[in-house]
C-alpha cells in the first residue's frame, strides 16, 4: 500500500467512526452536531466539484445552499408535497439556479468570475429578504419545516432523522465519488490543470464549467433542503454571503480538490465552532486565525497530513 | 486517414493598432509539408492561432476541406480535424503521462464525457492512449507525473497530446524549441512518422531541421507572406535572404 492509500483508508476509517458515534453514544448532543456536520459536508463536497476539480472560485455557493432550502420549505408548507419529491425539488431548484448564474458568470473567469457569483447571489439573498417577502416570509424566514414523512417513521425524533441524512449523506458521496473518478471527472481537473490544451483537444470547456456548477447546485440545494428541515427553520441568513465564504473555509481547511478531505474540514470547523463558541464570543475570529495558520503551514489542508505532500487525489474512488 | 487541405483567404489579427497578420491567402494542399518560417515577431504564431481558433481576426476566412470554420470554436475545429501543438508546453500538471494522453482519448471519442463509470473501464481509450504512448515513445514514463518529465519528453507528450484527435491538419508550433542537440535526432525522427498521411504546418527555427523536412516552405515577414516554394527555391531567394539579414534586397 502506498502511503496514499493508507492515508486514504485513514481518512474513510475516521469519518466512518464520526458518523457512527451518534448511533452508540446517548444524548441529543452528538445527534445535532454530527447531523449539521453531515449536511455541510454534502454541500461541501458538492462545492468542491467546482473550486477543487473546475478550479473555479465561486462565491455563489449560499444561494443554491438557500434555494433549496426555500424551495423544500415552500412546497411542503404551501403546497403539501411531500418530502421526498420536495427535495428532489430542491436539488432542481439548486442545479437551476447553478444554471442562471453560470450563464452569466462563466463568461468570465477568475477572480471576476468569483465577484459575478458574489454579486449574483446577494441579489438572490436581496430578493429573500426583501422583494420576495410574500414567498420567502422577508428577514423572519419560516418556520415549521417538516421533517420526513415515511414507512410511519419519527423523523421528528432527531436520532431518526440522522440516520435519514446518513443515507442522503452517503448516496451523494458514492455519487461524488464516481464523478470524479469518471472520464467527465478527469475532464474536469484537465480544465483546471490546462483549460487552453483541454478545448485544444476537443473538449468542450464551457459546457463542462457549466456542468460542474449545475451538479454542485443540485448538492447546495439538496444541503440547503435537509439543513432547513434540521432547524425546521429557514431565514435568507442561508442567503448570506458568509455561506458561501465558510463552504470555502472549510474545504480548503480539509484539503481541495481531495474527496474526502472537505468532509474532515467541515468536521473540525463545526466541531471549533461548537466548543469555542460555549468558551467566547470571539470564536468566528479564533476560527479564522486557525485558517490563516493552516492555509500557511497546511497547504493540502487536513488530507495533506494523510495524502503527503503530493497534492489532491487523482480522482479515484477512495 | 486523409490527409485535409486548409486555406487561408486574407487573414488579418490586429491586436490594438499593431496589425500582426495583414492579409494573408494560402492554400495548404493535402498531405504536404509547410514549413514556415520568418524573423522573430513575423506573426507566424498569430497566423497559426487564427488557424486554430486562439485569435480573433479582424477579416478574413479560414476553410478546412473546403468547409468555412472561421467562426468555429477551438474545440469544434478540432473534432473536424485540425490538431495542433504549442510552443509554450499546455499538458497537465498533476496527471501521468497516460492519463494526460487518456484526456485526450477521451476528448476525441465522446461528445458528452462519460459520468456514470471510472474512467478505468474504458478499454479502448487505454488502448488508445497507450498506442500514442508508443508512437512518442514514451511507453517508459507512463506512470510518471507529466510535470516532472525532462523537457525534450515533454515536448513529445505535447506532440503526442495533438496525435489522439486523429487530426487531418496537424498544426506544430515550434515542437523543438529547447529540445537539446543530444535529443534533437530522435526529436526529428518522431516528426518525420507523425506527419504522414497529414497535412502539416510547422513553425521552426532550425533552418537546417526545416529545410530537410519540409515539401515547401512558407516566408512571413511583418504580418505578411515574403515568399513560398520549394526548400531549394527558398534558399535562393534573394529577398529572404534581405529579410533574415537585414540587408536591402
Amino acid at each position: 500500500m502506498t502511503r496514499r492509500t493508507v492515508g486514504q483508508t485513514l481518512m474513510a476509517v475516521i469519518i466512518a467512526a464520526m458518523i457512527a458515534i451518534p448511533f452508540f453514544l446517548p444524548g441529543e448532543q452528538w445527534v445535532n452536531l454530527v447531523s449539521l456536520i453531515l449536511i455541510w459536508a454534502l454541500f461541501a463536497i458538492g462545492f468542491d466539484l467546482v473550486f477543487g476539480v473546475t478550479g473555479m472560485l465561486s462565491f455563489g455557493h449560499a444561494a443554491l445552499l438557500g434555494s433549496g432550502g426555500y424551495a423544500l420549505t415552500v412546497l411542503t408548507l404551501s403546497y403539501q408535497v411531500g418530502f421526498l419529491p420536495a427535495l428532489l425539488a430542491a436539488a432542481v431548484m439548486g442545479a437551476l439556479l447553478a444554471f442562471c448564474m453560470g450563464l452569466f458568470a462563466l463568461r468570465v473567469s477568475g477572480l471576476f468570475f468569483a465577484l459575478l457569483t458574489l454579486a449574483l447571489a446577494q441579489m438572490v439573498y436581496i430578493l429573500a429578504s426583501n422583494k420576495l417577502r410574500a414567498l420567502t416570509g422577508g428577514v423572519d424566514g419560516i418556520p415549521g419545516v417538516p421533517r420526513p414523512d415515511l414507512f410511519g417513521i419519527n423523523f421528528y425524533d432527531n436520532r431518526n432523522y440522522y440516520a435519514f441524512i446518513v443515507v442522503v449523506f452517503l448516496i451523494g458521496l458514492a455519487v461524488m465519488a464516481l464523478l470524479r473518478a469518471s472520464p467527465f471527472g478527469r475532464a474536469l481537473r484537465a480544465v483546471q490543470a490546462n483549460d487552453t490544451r483541454a478545448s485544444q483537444l476537443g473538449h468542450n470547456v464551457h459546457a463542462l464549467r457549466q456542468s460542474a456548477f449545475v451538479v454542485s447546485g443540485a448538492y447546495a440545494g439538496i444541503s440547503g433542503g435537509l439543513l432547513a428541515s434540521l432547524m425546521f427553520y429557514i431565514s435568507p441568513q442561508m442567503l448570506h454571503w458568509a455561506t458561501s465564504g465558510d463552504v470555502m473555509i472549510m474545504t480548503v481547511l480539509g484539503g481541495k480538490g481531495t474527496l474526502l478531505g472537505p468532509i474532515l474540514g467541515v468536521a473540525v470547523f463545526e466541531l471549533l465552532k461548537e466548543e469555542l463558541s460555549q468558551v467566547t464570543q470571539y470564536w468566528y475570529g479564533i476560527l479564522g486565525l486557525i485558517f490563516i495558520l493552516a492555509t500557511i503551514f497546511l497547504r493540502n489542508g487536513i488530507a495533506g497530513l494523510f495524502h503527503g505532500p503530493d497534492d489532491q487525489d487523482q480522482g479515484g474512488a477512495s | 486517414m486523409t490527409a485535409g487541405s486548409l486555406s487561408c483567404e486574407n487573414i488579418q489579427v490586429s491586436f490594438g493598432g499593431l496589425k500582426a497578420v495583414n492579409g494573408v491567402s494560402y492554400d495548404f494542399k493535402p498531405g504536404l509539408l509547410y514549413g514556415l518560417i520568418g524573423p522573430n515577431g513575423a506573426g507566424k504564431t498569430t497566423l497559426m492561432n487564427a488557424l486554430s481558433g486562439h485569435a480573433v481576426l479582424s477579416g478574413g476566412r479560414v476553410r478546412l476541406d473546403g468547409q468555412d470554420i472561421t467562426n468555429l470554436s477551438v474545440h469544434r475545429r478540432t473534432r473536424k480535424g485540425l490538431g495542433r501543438s504549442f510552443q509554450i508546453t499546455k499538458i497537465f500538471a498533476g496527471m501521468s503521462v497516460l492519463e494526460n494522453l487518456q484526456i485526450a482519448a477521451f476528448a476525441h471519442r465522446h461528445r458528452v464525457q462519460p459520468f456514470w463509470l471510472p474512467a478505468s473501464r474504458f478499454a479502448a481509450v487505454r488502448e488508445q492512449a497507450e498506442q500514442v504512448l508508443e508512437e512518442v515513445e514514451l511507453s517508459a514514463l507512463a506512470h510518471r507525473p507529466a510535470e516532472y518529465l525532462s523537457h525534450g519528453d515533454q515536448r513529445a507528450l505535447e506532440v503526442g497530446l495533438s496525435l489522439l484527435s486523429e487530426p487531418s491538419v496537424l498544426l506544430l508550433d515550434e515542437p523543438l524549441a529547447g529540445v537539446g542537440h543530444d535529443q534533437l535526432e530522435k526529436a526529428i525522427g518522431l516528426i518525420s512518422r507523425i506527419v504522414k498521411g497529414r497535412t502539416v504546418l510547422l513553425i521552426e527555427h532550425n533552418m537546417d531541421v526545416v529545410m530537410q523536412v519540409s515539401d515547401e516552405i512558407v516566408v512571413m515577414v511583418q504580418g505578411q507572406l515574403l515568399a513560398s516554394g520549394s526548400p531549394d527555391d527558398i534558399r535562393g531567394n534573394a529577398e529572404v535572404r534581405a529579410a533574415y539579414l537585414g540587408e536591402e534586397a
